[in-house]
C-alpha cells in the first residue's frame, strides 16, 4: 500500500473507525507500522480524537438553563393552536364590496330575465312546431289588401300565401328568374297537394313556418304575355328573404 | 409514556397542545441543540438564545417537518444552524477580534471564554479555540461528527449537503485543526506530526 492509497483509505474512515484500524484492517495496519510518516500522521488522528472526545466530555452535561424552558412554556401556553377567522363586521366591508353588491344584484336579475325570455321563445317554437302547416296557413288567413301597381302594393301579414292553380307556363326570359324560382319551388311543393287560397294566389313552395315567418309583401308586375294579347298582370307574394312565396294571375 | 414515544410523535402531539409531549420533546432535544450553538458559537448566551428560537420555530413551524426527509434531530442541527450564523453574524458585526492562534482567521466574539469556563484540560482547551477559529462549513462538520456524535448522513441532511461532501471537508478540518493545534502551545507535544510531508 502507497501513502496516497493509505491517506485516501483513511479519509473514508470515521475517527473511530480510525483508532480502530490497525484491528479492523491488516493492510493499513502493516503500512502504519512500516512508514514512519503515516504513522504519525495516525497517531496525530489519534490524538486530535482523543482531544475532541475529552472536549466533548467536557461539555456534555452543558444545557440550557430552566429559564429558556420556562420561557418556552408559557410560549405554548399562550399559542393558539386552532386559529379562527374571525368574520368581518358588516361595517368593516370596504366601498369595493359594496358597490359589488349592486352589480352582483344586477347580476341576478339580468340572469332571471335572460331565463324568462328564452322560456317564451322556446315555448313560441314548441307551440308554432307542434302546428301543422295547413293549420298555420288557416289560422293566419286574411284578406289581401291589393292597390294597383307596379311596384310594391300592400304589405302583408300572411305568412303563407294562399295558392292557387294557374298556368305559368307562359313567362317571357324577361323573367326568366322569376320562372326558375317558381319551378324550383314547384318541385319542392308536392303538386298533388298544391293549395289555392280563395284570393286566387298559388302557393309556389312549401313552406315551414319557422322560416316563412314574418312579413311579406304583396308585388304586382307587369309580365310580358305569350301572344299578340298583351302583358300580362301578376301579383307576387315576396318573404323578407326576397323569395316568391306565391302568385297568381290578373288578368 | 411520553418518554417511549419517538421525537416525531411527540411532535405532532405537542402542535396539537399537549404540553407534557412538547416538554418531552424539548428535554430531549435542548441539550444537542444546545451543545451544538454552544461549540459553533463559543457563547453561552447566544446558545441559550439559539435554543430558544429553535423551539419556538418548532412551535411555529413544526407542521412543515417532514419526517420522510429525515429524523428530527437533524431537522433540529438545521433549524439551530442558521440561528447560530444570524447571531454570530450580529455578534461579529458588533466588534471583531482575532485570535491567538492565526490571526488571519476570524474568530467569534464571546462573552464565554471555553478556557476559563468549561474545559478543564489544557488540550481539550486548546481544541475548542482550534475549533472556534474554523471556518464556519469546517467548523459544523466537526462539532455535528466529532462533537455532537452524528453519522455523516444525519449531518449530511442537518447541513443540506451530499455525504461525500461531509466526508471530505471533516478530512480538511482534521488537518486544519491538526496544523491549529501544532502552533498551539499546550497541545503542540501531541499533535507534532506532519502528514503533508508523508509523500512516499
Amino acid at each position: 500500500m502507497k501513502c496516497h492509497e493509505f491517506m485516501s483509505a483513511a479519509e473514508l474512515l470515521t475517527t473511530s473507525q480510525l483508532l480502530l484500524m490497525q484491528m479492523e484492517d491488516p493492510v493499513m495496519s502493516v503500512h502504519a507500522r512500516e512508514c514512519p510518516a503515516c504513522a504519525q500522521w495516525v497517531g496525530s488522528q489519534r490524538s486530535l480524537s482523543s482531544a475532541l472526545q475529552t472536549l466533548h466530555m467536557d461539555t456534555l452535561e452543558r444545557q440550557a438553563s430552566p429559564a429558556v424552558e420556562n420561557t418556552l412554556l408559557q410560549a405554548f401556553r399562550e399559542y393558539d393552536f386552532h386559529p379562527s377567522v374571525p368574520a368581518a363586521p358588516e361595517h368593516a366591508a370596504p366601498a369595493a364590496w359594496k358597490l359589488s353588491r349592486v352589480f352582483e344584484l344586477a347580476a341576478y336579475a339580468a340572469v332571471a330575465a335572460a331565463v324568462i325570455v328564452g322560456a317564451f321563445l322556446g315555448l313560441r317554437v314548441l307551440n308554432d312546431r307542434n302546428l301543422s302547416p295547413t293549420q298555420v296557413q288557416a289560422g293566419k288567413s286574411t284578406p289581401v289588401p291589393v292597390s294597383e301597381g307596379r311596384t310594391v302594393v300592400a304589405k302583408s301579414s300572411v305568412e303563407t300565401p294562399r295558392p292557387e292553380n294557374s298556368n305559368l307556363a307562359g313567362y317571357s326570359a324577361s323573367s326568366r328568374n322569376s320562372a326558375v324560382r317558381l319551378k324550383h319551388a314547384q318541385s319542392v311543393t308536392e303538386p298533388s297537394e298544391k293549395i289555392v287560397d280563395t284570393n286566387g294566389f298559388v302557393s309556389l313552395m312549401l313552406c315551414d313556418p319557422l322560416i316563412c315567418s314574418g312579413d311579406e309583401q304583396i308585388i304586382r308586375m307587369e309580365l310580358p304575355g305569350t301572344n299578340a294579347s298583351g302583358p300580362v298582370l301578376a301579383d307576387v307574394v315576396v318573404g323578407e328573404d326576397g323569395l316568391v312565396r306565391a302568385m297568381r294571375i290578373v288578368n | 409514556m411520553l418518554t417511549d414515544q419517538t421525537d416525531e410523535q411527540l411532535l405532532v402531539q405537542a402542535l396539537t397542545g399537549n404540553e407534557d409531549a412538547f416538554t418531552a420533546l424539548y428535554r430531549r432535544r435542548q441539550g444537542p441543540v444546545y451543545r451544538f450553538a454552544l461549540h459553533m458559537s463559543g457563547s453561552a448566551q447566544i446558545a441559550e438564545e439559539v435554543t430558544q428560537d429553535v423551539f419556538l420555530f418548532l412551535l411555529q413551524r413544526g407542521r412543515d417537518f417532514d419526517p420522510t426527509r429525515g429524523a428530527l434531530g437533524a431537522y433540529l442541527f438545521g433549524v439551530a444552524r442558521n440561528y447560530v450564523r444570524r447571531a454570530v453574524e450580529k455578534s461579529i458585526s458588533e466588534a471583531m477580534t482575532t485570535s491567538p492562534a492565526e490571526e488571519d482567521d476570524p474568530v467569534l466574539v464571546t462573552d464565554f471564554d471555553p478556557v476559563r469556563d468549561i474545559a478543564r484540560s489544557q488540550t481539550s482547551k486548546a481544541v475548542w479555540k482550534a475549533v472556534l477559529s474554523l471556518p464556519e462549513h469546517y467548523r459544523e462538520v466537526v462539532v455535528l461528527c466529532d462533537l455532537q456524535e452524528l453519522t455523516y448522513a444525519d449531518t449530511a441532511q442537518a447541513l443540506g449537503c451530499a455525504l461525500g461532501t461531509v466526508r471530505s471537508r471533516l478530512h480538511r478540518a482534521h488537518e486544519m485543526l491538526m496544523r491549529k493545534l501544532q502552533h498551539s502551545a499546550p497541545a503542540r507535544a501531541e499533535f507534532s506530526g506532519d502528514a503533508a510531508r508523508c509523500l512516499s
